[in-house]
């Protein structure tokens, strides 16, 4: 299941299994550094393997692929875009994954500036002049390709980890020419 | 030189922006590397300066400070608020009361409760239209022609046929049915002349 040789993503919600009944005492959290052991452990990795722009790559896939579950999973893809950003809003700092504020909404031309701030990925890194979170920009533009049913693009352009003390986002939707 | 850098740091601190200093003319390597990191916090401060005094204005677009200016970074944060609320307060005036404004203190909870009251007095507002509505079509529907017996004073409902008795019901039932008026029974002077005259 999680093993076989395949050439095409299989991820559902359902693989995350029931974690009530796996972790009844030590129950649904960790602390972040967990997670951020395990992203930058993995991209430490992939960079040896793979180089950065493989590295970066995968990782925003792999950031869509959980957007686009998130979305499906825990948000109502029925409301209108305001009550959208509001109820993604909330869930994201219910879920304490980061406090969203949307600076830009241009839903004529689906273009959005948004930021979120103390994130999982980068909040409180060491200053490298880098935007590091790669996962955040596929993330975002998973949950929007779920919710619109269009292709998505998330470019981080200031980040804790570049000194701006949060993580901007220009997202677009991608239009390929027919 | 000490005596320059004093200077400008002085200014500095007094919040002016003093000119750089020209490190090619300097041979000193320490007084040199020293210089380079003199200008570069000049270079900073400048940067801020002409970053904050806009916003201060309320011009929140077009200002920007290049990465890594690390001493400017919380006026990006602050920058970066003020466009968030902007956005908020623009969704608020067309009619968007879904949204709220996350962990920005009191102005969070002072915010909130603006959304949350805007948001009940607009349906309060709405209810109370619907109501003044539902009277007006009340109202409308008194106006007009009454059809009336000429003896006993009942009234032909709307459309019903002239010749069947259940088509008129008594003037009291006909009010009551379309406004909020309700009747309370009695005789008047010459009634009671009429009806007990002896």
């Amino acid at each position: 299941m999680f093993k076989e040789e395949r050439n095409f993503n299989r991820f559902t919600w359902k693989d995350l299994g029931d974690i009530n009944e796996g972790r009844p005492n030590l129950g649904l959290t960790v602390p972040v550094f967990a997670y951020r052991l395990l992203q930058y452990t993995f991209r430490d990795v992939l960079i040896t393997e793979l180089g950065i722009e493989k590295t970066n790559d995968i990782i925003v896939r792999a950031g869509k692929l959980a957007g686009a579950q998130f979305c499906m999973n825990l948000l109502n893809r029925e409301l209108d875009f305001n009550e959208f950003v509001a109820q993604l809003q909330r869930v994201l700092r219910e879920q304490t994954i980061g406090i969203l504020r949307i600076e830009k909404a241009d839903i004529e031309n689906m273009n959005f500036t948004l930021t979120v701030a103390e994130d999982l990925d980068c909040s409180g890194l060491p200053f490298t002049d880098e935007v590091v979170c790669n996962y955040d920009e596929g993330f975002i533009a998973g949950i929007l390709e779920a919710y619109t049913g269009k292709l998505f693009s998330a470019k981080e352009i200031d980040c804790w980890a570049s000194g701006d003390r949060v993580c901007r986002f220009d997202v677009r939707e991608v239009r390929t020419d027919k | 030189m000490i005596d320059d850098i004093v200077d400008k740091i002085t200014m500095l601190l007094q919040g002016k922006i003093p000119s750089k200093i020209d490190t090619e003319k300097l041979d000193n390597e320490n007084e040199c590397e020293f210089s380079k990191k003199l200008n570069q916090l000049i270079d900073f401060m400048q940067e801020i300066h002409e970053f904050i005094i806009p916003l201060s204005k309320g011009e929140l677009h077009d200002i920007k400070v290049q990465p890594g200016n690390y001493l400017a970074s919380p006026f990006k944060e602050l920058h970066s608020r003020l466009v968030h609320l902007t956005w908020q307060a623009t969704q608020v005036a067309k009619g968007d009361y879904e949204q709220r404004v996350d962990f920005m203190g009191d102005f969070s909870e002072a915010f909130n409760a603006m959304i949350i009251a805007l948001d009940q007095n607009e349906k309060l507002l709405k209810k109370k239209i619907d109501e003044l509505e539902k009277a007006i079509f009340h109202i409308v529907k008194l106006e007009g022609i009454l059809p009336i017996c000429a003896n006993c004073k009942r009234i032909r409902l709307e459309g019903a046929p002239y010749d069947k008795q259940e088509s008129w019901v008594q003037i009291e039932s006909y009010i009551s049915n379309r406004t909020k008026a309700e009747f309370s029974h009695g005789i008047c002077p010459d009634c009671i002349k009429k009806l007990y005259s002896d």
